[in-house]
This record gives structure tokens, C-alpha cells and sequence, in this order.
């Protein structure tokens, strides 16, 4: 009787081991079969999500930590499909918020493909709209009302700019595709938009890593001065209004350095509403006048020539002309600009007068070679180097180009001829005011990451003249200037500068009507501390820089001196000698 | 001779009941010793899966902090504008200064002050050295850490 009880427990205890192979068998089969793999990747598609991390773009500052570009949170409003109960209430919903139609939205909602689990309405929608519609969730969820769940919004930020349209010129802009145009958020659009980082994140727990740090952008603060650049801006767009110039520039920097304190230029534009680019500019050179277009100066260009001559030894201040109010060069006569004979003048006068002629006879004196050699050295036709999208480098023809022609010598002298951007002129006459050392523009003062301050070095982008010569000139600029009881002097203080009638290229000759007028100066002319150029388009209410560019440079001086803390002369002496 | 040694053999042999429960009490001991490393094992796996939520949310708590930053800071600068500047001060009956009204002062050693820019703060970075062991050991050397400090607890 046992045996036979000992024999059906085998068998039983045998057919549960069978049973618990066949168990085990057919895990195995499952796991290892080719319907496996399909599910295994089905649950490896939904065990997490490569998620991009971009990194916060890099903010702009002034030199005086003010910012003049952040960025602001704005909300992506989209509606998860899955959990949608009523299309026509969110339809309903988003079009009175978000300002869409109903018909659009509902479309969204309706007719989207049916493998999307998601839809986005709209994006960049603003804080106070994102608010009211939580809100407007929340009271309904309150009272149990389900009509629009699956609304969803995804923050993130987005460039703001709270100066609006100062120093637009200076900064450009930054679509929403996070790339940068124009100035300075062009030129270092890397530095500012970091490193995005893309990393698998996995939705289970266990599996939670650490996720690379993302660093954010640069953070770039500029040697712009904002108050400063506010004052020339609205000075600037005032003498628009007064003297009926359709567009202008003014540029203010430190002759020591080359750091850009103020650029202001027309027309400028909110940078938060870039969508207005289009209307306010034909191409991208308009965006920048300082750096973008190039134009004939006319006279300012007379201080490099008398630069050069006095450095090259052809004259000196007391080298006297006897002005007939004609000479030929080339085969072609040049005349002074009122056409008149200004008999015996020394070479303060010649400046002081600004004479076509006496200009033309010490460019003659000069001869080809050692004029242009000169002007090449003022870098004229060259870049200048300044860190900002966009620069232009314009034109010097010199002997040998195949539309340079003896006449060239003589007009050239005098900025005829020649096309140069305001900020090319300003850094050639920066060797003027600098004790002969002509330095490179920059808008960068210093970069911040990581936690450090890496500043910008100034650079000598050359020394094309003495520093003898250059207080010589400086010494006949501030005469001619005394002299001549200019609009451009400020009570208190003494500058250095010149005017710049010039006459605007047309098709055939010149404009007989319109001219541009411009002007480059600098002081306190014992120790200058800031420079200062003008270029007002086409003035309506007079052709003459003495009569519009002159008494700009006097009102954006006065801002400067208050500003940067600069001393009247008188002050300065006694404070230097307690 | 053959029912001695059969005496000496059933003195020695264990009785079939004793041999049952020496099985029984091997089998419980096992059993018990597996319970023990699935309890532990669960603990800490749950303990995991909590500090890796708590690090998910972390990260979100970080992203939502920072943007909230970048939005004051503008804010900030949207209030102290230029424009929003000068029209309180305006407002308040400020005017801007002319030339002539400006005093000089000398004062012995001032220097007037390059631009400079207040660093924030350096950023923690994160590494494997500063995070807490329980995101990094295993479940072993957990063990043998609580063994050397005396006890489970």
C-alpha cells in the first residue's frame, strides 16, 4: 500500500516539475522571441525622452552694470489630444485668449493626425495671457468641470530687451529661432546662445542620472555708457528734427582706448517688435550707419592730409599759401568751396577756412606716393576692426586702380573722392588726439562666465604719426576752432575739432542741391578724454556743418563732460595743482 | 555479533522525525535568509526610487527657479530704464543739471572707479564627489557600511 502511494507521489511530484519546465520553458520562449523584441523596443520608446537642454542666453550690460538685454519667460500653449473631452470648449477658449479663430483652433483640435498625441496652439504667448487662462482652468477644475482639460502650457524664455530701441543699432536683435542679427548679438551669437546639451532621460526612478551641468551663455558687458548713449540718442534725434536730416549718426569714444561709449544712428528700432525690420530698412547696411555705410566725408578728412604733411615734414603750422581760389591738379582744376581767393594763409587759416585748394596744393606738395602711404596707415579702405556685425570698409583708390586719375591727389586731400564710414574716421583721428597712436574701436568691455571677468585689452591698431605731430595739430585744430567762434565750442573748455561740408555723389557729378555734414573733434584739448563725430544726411534748413554739425558736436560735448565727470579747464588746473 | 553492531547502529542514527525537522528548520533558515536580502533589497530599492524622484523634481525645481530669476532681473531693468527713470524722477521734480551748476570737489586719493560688474555667485557643479552615497553604492557596501556602523537602524 505505501510502495503504491510512493509511486503516484512520483508521478504527481514529476508532473509538477514538468509543469514547472514547461513554465519556465515558455518564459524563456516568450522572452527570446521575435514578438519580444518588438515589445521590448515598444517600452524602450516610452522609457524616457532625449531632452535638448539649452542654456539660458548670455545677458548685455553697460559699463555700468545696467542690463540692456535679458530674457523673459513666455509660454508655448498647446493641448494634449489624449486627455481633450471638449475640442469646442477649448476651441472656444483659446481663440478669445490667444486671439486666433475658432475655426483655425478647432481645426487643430479635430483634424490633427491621430498618431499625435499633442498639438501646439500657440507659442511665445505672454505671462498675464498664460495666467488669466490658468486661472481661468483652475476655477473650473474647482467646480468639477472638465471641459478644458488637457490644456497645457510650456514655459520657456525668450529675448527681452527693456531699453526698447536704445542702442538697437549697437545691440541687434535675436529671432525666435535663437539666432542673432546685427551687432553685437550677431558678432558673438556663439559666446551668448552657450552650449546646448542633449541628454537621454529616463522616466523610471532607479534610473535618474545626473544631468550635465549647461552652462549658461556669456554674459557680455559693453563699454557703452547707457545714460550717455540716451542723451546723444535724443540729441541726435533732435538736430533730425531741427535741421531736416532724414538720417544720422553720432559716435562718442575714448581716444585712449578705443572703447565706444555712445553710438546712436537712424533709425533705430524696438528691439522686442523685430518684426519691423522690413519697414524701417532697405538692407542691412541702414541698420548701422556708423559702421555700415560709407560716404564721402568732404573736409573732416583735411586734418588726416595735414596730418600726414606735417608728419612727413612737407609743412608746418607757420608754412604760409597765397590762395588764388584755384589750382589744377591732375589737368583739372579744384576751387575753394565758396569759390572765393583767400589770399595768404598759414596752415591754421588753411584748416580754419577749410580750403579745397591749399589742401590740394599740400597733397600735391606730398606727392602720390607718401600721401597715399599715409592714408593707408590712417586705414583708410581698410576695416577698422570693430567688434559688431556688419562693417563696411570703404573706398581709397590709390595709383594704379584703374579708376584712380591724377585729380585724385588733389580731391582726395580734401575727402572728395574717398568713402569712408564714420567710425573709420573717427579711429584715424583717434592717433590725432592719442599722442600719435591710433587705437582700435571695441563695443566689448569684458565677458563673464563661469564666474569670471575676462576683460577686453585695448589694441594700437598703429602709430601713423608722432606724437609731436599730433600735439601740433591738435594744438591748430583747438586754434582754428577759437578762431573761427565756432558753434562747436563749449564755454569752459577747450576742443579740438573740424567741419565737414561734402558734397553727395550723384550719376553723372555731384548733387547740386543736398550735401552731407559732419564733424570730428575731441577734448579737453590739453588731455583728451572723448571724441566726438557727426554726420547729419542731407540737412534741409542749411548745406553747412558749421551751421548744423557744428552745434551738435557743442550739445554732445556738454552731455559728455557732465557725464563722464570731466572738469571745466580752470577747474581742472586747480585740482591738478592741489 | 551482527545484532550488537545493529544495536551500535540504531544508538547512533538519528530518529526519522529528527532528520524531517532538520530538513524543515535548513529549508526555514533559507527561506528566512532569502526574505532578509528581498527585504533589504526592496528597502533600498524603494529608497532609490524615491531619491531618483526627488531628483526629477529637483531638476524641474531648478529650471523653473532659474527662468524665475531671469524674469526679475529684467523686470528689474524694465523698472529702472532710462525712460522709466526719468520719467519718476520727473515726476518728482528732478530737472536735468546744466553745466554751470556743477560743483567740483577734490578729494585726496579718489579714483574714479573702473566699470566693473558684480559676479554672482559661482555655481555649484554637481559631481559624483559631493553626492550623497546612497545615489552611488552598492547594495553590498550599504550592507557593510551598517554592519560597521553597528547595526541595521
Amino acid at each position: 500500500m505505501r510502495q503504491q502511494y510512493a509511486i503516484r507521489s512520483m508521478i504527481i511530484a514529476a508532473g509538477l516539475v514538468l509543469a514547472g519546465l514547461a513554465v519556465i520553458v515558455q518564459i524563456i520562449r516568450i522572452q527570446t522571441s521575435e514578438q519580444a523584441k518588438v515589445f521590448l523596443s515598444q517600452g524602450d520608446r516610452y522609457a524616457g525622452e532625449f531632452q535638448m537642454f539649452y542654456p539660458e542666453r548670455g545677458q548685455i550690460y553697460d559699463r555700468n552694470g545696467h542690463l540692456l538685454a535679458g530674457n523673459r519667460t513666455v509660454y508655448e500653449v498647446g493641448v494634449s489630444l489624449s486627455e481633450m473631452e471638449s475640442p469646442d470648449s477649448l476651441a472656444n477658449i483659446l481663440s478669445k485668449y490667444l486671439g486666433l479663430s475658432y475655426d483655425e483652433v478647432h481645426k487643430k483640435l479635430t483634424e490633427s493626425p491621430k498618431s499625435w498625441e499633442y498639438v501646439v496652439i500657440q507659442d511665445y504667448v505672454g505671462v498675464e495671457t498664460v495666467d488669466a487662462l490658468q486661472k481661468l482652468v483652475q476655477d473650473m477644475n474647482n467646480a468639477d468641470d472638465s471641459r478644458l482639460s488637457g490644456l497645457a502650457f510650456k514655459p520657456h524664455l525668450q529675448r527681452s530687451y527693456p531699453e526698447n530701441a536704445l542702442a538697437s543699432n549697437v545691440l541687434g536683435f535675436v529671432t525666435r529661432d535663437g539666432r542673432g542679427y546685427f551687432g553685437i548679438e550677431e558678432k558673438y551669437n556663439d559666446l551668448l546662445a552657450g552650449n546646448p546639451v542633449q541628454v537621454w532621460v529616463p522616466r523610471d526612478p532607479n534610473k535618474a542620472s545626473e544631468i550635465p551641468k549647461v552652462p549658461n551663455g556669456t554674459t557680455l558687458v559693453l563699454t557703452i555708457n547707457r545714460d550717455l548713449q540716451a542723451k546723444v540718442e535724443s540729441i541726435l534725434d533732435q538736430a533730425l528734427s531741427d535741421y531736416g536730416s532724414p538720417n544720422g549718426t553720432i559716435l562718442v569714444m575714448n581716444p585712449h582706448n578705443g572703447e565706444i561709449l555712445a553710438m546712436a544712428a537712424t533709425p533705430r528700432m524696438d528691439l522686442n517688435n523685430y518684426g519691423n525690420y522690413f519697414s524701417l530698412y532697405d538692407n542691412g547696411s541702414q541698420y548701422n550707419r556708423s559702421i555700415g555705410m560709407a560716404y564721402e566725408p568732404g573736409s573732416v578728412l583735411k586734418i588726416l592730409t595735414m596730418a600726414a604733411a606735417l608728419d612727413a615734414g612737407t609743412v608746418t603750422p607757420q608754412t604760409t599759401f597765397i590762395d588764388t581760389g584755384a589750382i589744377e591738379v591732375g589737368g583739372i582744376t579744384i576751387q575753394n568751396w565758396n569759390r572765393d581767393a583767400w589770399g595768404q594763409q598759414d596752415m591754421v587759416g588753411c584748416l580754419q577756412h577749410s580750403l579745397n585748394v591749399c589742401l590740394a596744393w599740400v597733397s600735391s606738395q606730398m606727392g602720390t606716393q607718401s600721401f597715399y602711404s599715409y592714408m593707408e596707415r590712417f586705414g583708410l579702405g581698410h576695416s577698422t576692426g570693430v567688434d559688431l556685425s556688419g562693417e563696411a570698409t570703404g573706398r581709397l583708390k590709390v595709383p594704379g586702380d584703374g579708376d584712380w586719375y591724377p585729380v585724385d591727389l588733389g580731391t582726395n586731400a580734401f575727402g572728395q573722392g574717398v568713402a569712408v564710414t564714420p567710425l573709420q574716421m573717427l579711429m584715424a583721428a583717434s592717433s590725432i588726439a592719442n599722442d600719435g597712436k591710433m587705437v582700435t574701436p571695441h563695443v566689448l568691455y569684458s565677458m563673464l562666465r563661469d564666474g569670471h571677468q575676462y576683460n577686453v585689452p585695448s589694441q594700437v591698431a598703429g602709430t601713423p604719426i608722432t606724437a609731436e605731430t599730433a600735439h601740433t595739430l591738435n594744438q591748430m585744430l583747438s586754434a582754428s576752432l577759437e578762431q573761427e567762434s565756432s558753434q562747436a565750442l563749449l564755454p569752459g573748455y577747450r576742443l579740438s575739432g573740424k567741419t565737414g561740408t561734402a558734397q553727395i555723389p550723384a550719376d553723372y557729378g555731384y548733387d547740386a542741391t543736398h550735401t552731407n555734414v559732419s564733424f570730428v573733434g575731441w577734448g579737453p584739448t590739453d588731455d583728451p578724454q572723448f571724441m566726438v563725430y557727426i554726420w547729419l544726411e542731407k540737412p534741409s534748413t542749411s548745406i553747412w556743418a558749421s551751421e548744423t554739425a557744428a552745434p551738435v558736436f557743442s550739445k554732445v560735448a556738454e552731455q559728455t563732460v557732465i557725464l563722464l565727470n570731466i572738469p571745466p579747464d580752470a577747474v581742472r588746473g586747480q585740482l591738478v595743482t592741489k | 555479533m551482527q545484532g550488537q553492531a545493529t544495536q551500535i547502529i540504531h544508538a547512533y542514527r538519528q530518529a526519522p522525525w529528527r532528520v524531517q525537522r532538520q530538513w524543515i528548520g535548513a529549508f526555514l533558515l533559507a527561506v528566512i535568509g532569502v526574505a532578509m536580502v528581498a527585504a533589504l533589497y526592496l528597502d533600498v530599492t524603494a529608497r532609490a526610487a524615491v531619491a531618483g524622484r526627488e531628483i526629477q523634481e529637483t531638476r524641474k525645481e531648478i529650471t523653473t527657479i532659474q527662468r524665475e530669476n531671469a524674469d526679475l532681473e529684467t523686470q528689474l531693468a524694465d523698472l529702472t530704464s532710462t525712460a522709466a527713470m526719468e520719467q519718476r524722477a520727473v515726476a518728482s521734480g528732478y530737472r536735468p543739471v546744466q553745466p554751470g551748476e556743477l560743483d567740483y570737489v577734490a578729494v585726496p586719493g579718489f579714483v574714479l572707479p573702473e566699470p566693473a560688474i558684480l559676479l554672482a555667485a559661482d555655481d555649484a557643479v554637481p559631481n559624483v564627489q559631493n553626492q550623497p552615497a546612497e545615489y552611488t553604492q552598492s547594495l553590498l557596501e550599504w550592507f557593510e557600511d551598517r554592519v560597521k556602523l553597528g547595526g541595521l537602524r
